[in-house]
């Protein structure tokens, strides 16, 4: 007969959980949401409209990175590189030396198709194995911890079939997680009310570890840029409407207003 | 002349920095109206949410005036606080919020009073000094009895009332 059977109370003991290891973000704010920061080894779909906040955010998730001494990488397709870091020198969390001494390298990925011979509109699975090959032997090759695909949408309309783009991405993100490489893929979206998709061909969510989504809530004519944990797993996590501030030194969140985070006009953006 | 009074120990007694948030009237004309009675407005940031509204009114010859579009911002208004206050080599700070009577032209009360909450519930964790300015018989109800519940101090022109 053991104690319990006998009557004997036990007071409540602190059960020992098991928690995974965590790539701190470094951006203010959303290591709380994440209760520590995304777990190592995902990959994190980053969802947003346009001007919301994506690009900041991945680059500012490399820098935070690149701060504590990883090598980090930055595959650019929807904008090229030059463009991209004169756009990103205006903050002040962001070095150029940090580029110059190679622990942020930023790729164009139309430079990446030339090398591979993939400048053609559509990929086939041959093609989609030479990129995830080619960006796999480039993380590997330098060692890299954090990565940021800008973005993925671009990526995916050269491929056809959703099941493609499904192996795409499960492959890249198993393979990358494997190395240790945390991921945020950034992904285009046209809306980010409660109705839409988080992502443009369906499937990059399901094949993600973790979903943030960044859109704007129309306030009397003003949009509040606002960021949202949908997913992540390994971690409990706030999935609570968050606003975000670009500031010069970097993305700054506070929980938004319960009373003012509804849009005006939830239909907006087409939806 | 209220505000000039506050203010005017915070900087020179007790020697704080601060951000000065100005709903009811444009950045400028409040630092030349405390400029004209002799206060030093080097230590104060300001954020202005009235002159992005007017076509050209964000022109101003101060370096230390930020601007937020409107006064249906909160967030961004508390951000962009938080962010001053980051950058400001203070470790006594102060943040002034001139007024709520002014926020509550453009605010759902139910909202302003959440605001409010949050933002005195925000810098009270950070040991940062709030002073709200309000004309009691000017504000909504519920955001008064919410002010009522959260504030510490009463200040009546000058002359405490409650500590």
């Amino acid at each position: 007969m053991n104690l319990r059977e006998l009557g004997v109370v036990f007071p409540m003991q602190p059960v020992a959980m098991y928690s995974r290891d965590r790539c701190v973000t470094g951006v203010h704010g959303l290591d709380e949401i994440l209760r520590g920061g995304i777990p190592y080894g995902s990959t994190v779909l980053a969802a947003g409209t346009c001007g919301s906040g994506k690009t900041t955010l991945g680059m500012e998730f490399l820098v935070r990175g690149a701060n504590a001494g990883e090598a980090c990488a930055h595959f650019t397709a929807t904008e090229p590189s030059v463009k991209l870091l004169e756009n990103i020198r205006q903050f002040a969390f962001f070095d150029m030396n940090m580029v110059d001494t190679g622990l942020i390298n930023v790729f164009d990925m139309d430079v990446l198709y030339s090398w591979l011979g993939l400048e053609k509109s559509t990929f086939d699975l041959e093609d989609v194995h030479s990129l995830i090959k080619s960006i796999v032997d480039i993380v590997n090759t330098i060692g890299v911890t954090r990565l940021v695909i800008d973005s993925v949408t671009t990526l995916c309309y050269k491929i056809k079939s959703e099941q493609l783009i499904r192996d795409f991405l499960f492959t890249l993100g198993k393979k990358l997680a494997t190395l240790g490489c945390t991921t945020i893929l950034i992904a285009e979206i046209t809306s980010a009310t409660e109705n839409a998709h988080w992502s443009s061909f369906g499937v990059e969510e399901a094949i993600c570890d973790g979903i943030i989504v960044l859109g704007d809530v129309e306030r009397m004519g003003h949009l509040l840029r606002f960021l949202q944990v949908v997913k992540m797993r390994g971690t409990p996590h706030s999935r609570a409407k968050h606003a975000i501030e670009l500031t010069p030194l970097g993305v700054m969140l506070t929980p938004m207003l319960k009373w003012g985070a509804i849009s005006d006009n939830v239909n907006r953006w087409g939806s | 002349m209220v505000t000039a009074s506050t203010l005017i120990p915070l900087l020179q007694m007790f020697e704080m920095k601060g951000v000065y948030i100005s709903a009811s009237r444009g950045a400028a004309e409040i630092i030349q109206a405390f400029e004209s009675v002799g206060i030093d407005v080097s230590q104060i940031q300001f954020i202005d949410l009235v002159s992005s509204g007017i076509l050209g009114g964000t022109n101003v010859p101060y370096s230390n005036v930020h601007f937020v579009d409107s006064p249906i911002m909160l967030e961004s208004i508390l951000l962009r606080t938080l962010y001053i206050l980051q950058t400001n080599q203070s470790e006594r700070n102060f943040v002034f919020v001139d007024s709520v009577n002014a926020l509550a032209i453009y605010n759902d009360d139910r909202m302003l009073a959440e605001y409010l909450h949050t933002f005195i519930n925000t810098f009270r964790q950070q040991e940062v000094l709030s002073v709200i300015l309000n004309v009691p018989d000017q504000t909504p109800p519920l955001v008064l009895s919410n002010l009522d519940l959260y504030c510490t101090d009463l200040v009546d022109r000058g002359q405490v009332v409650i500590h």
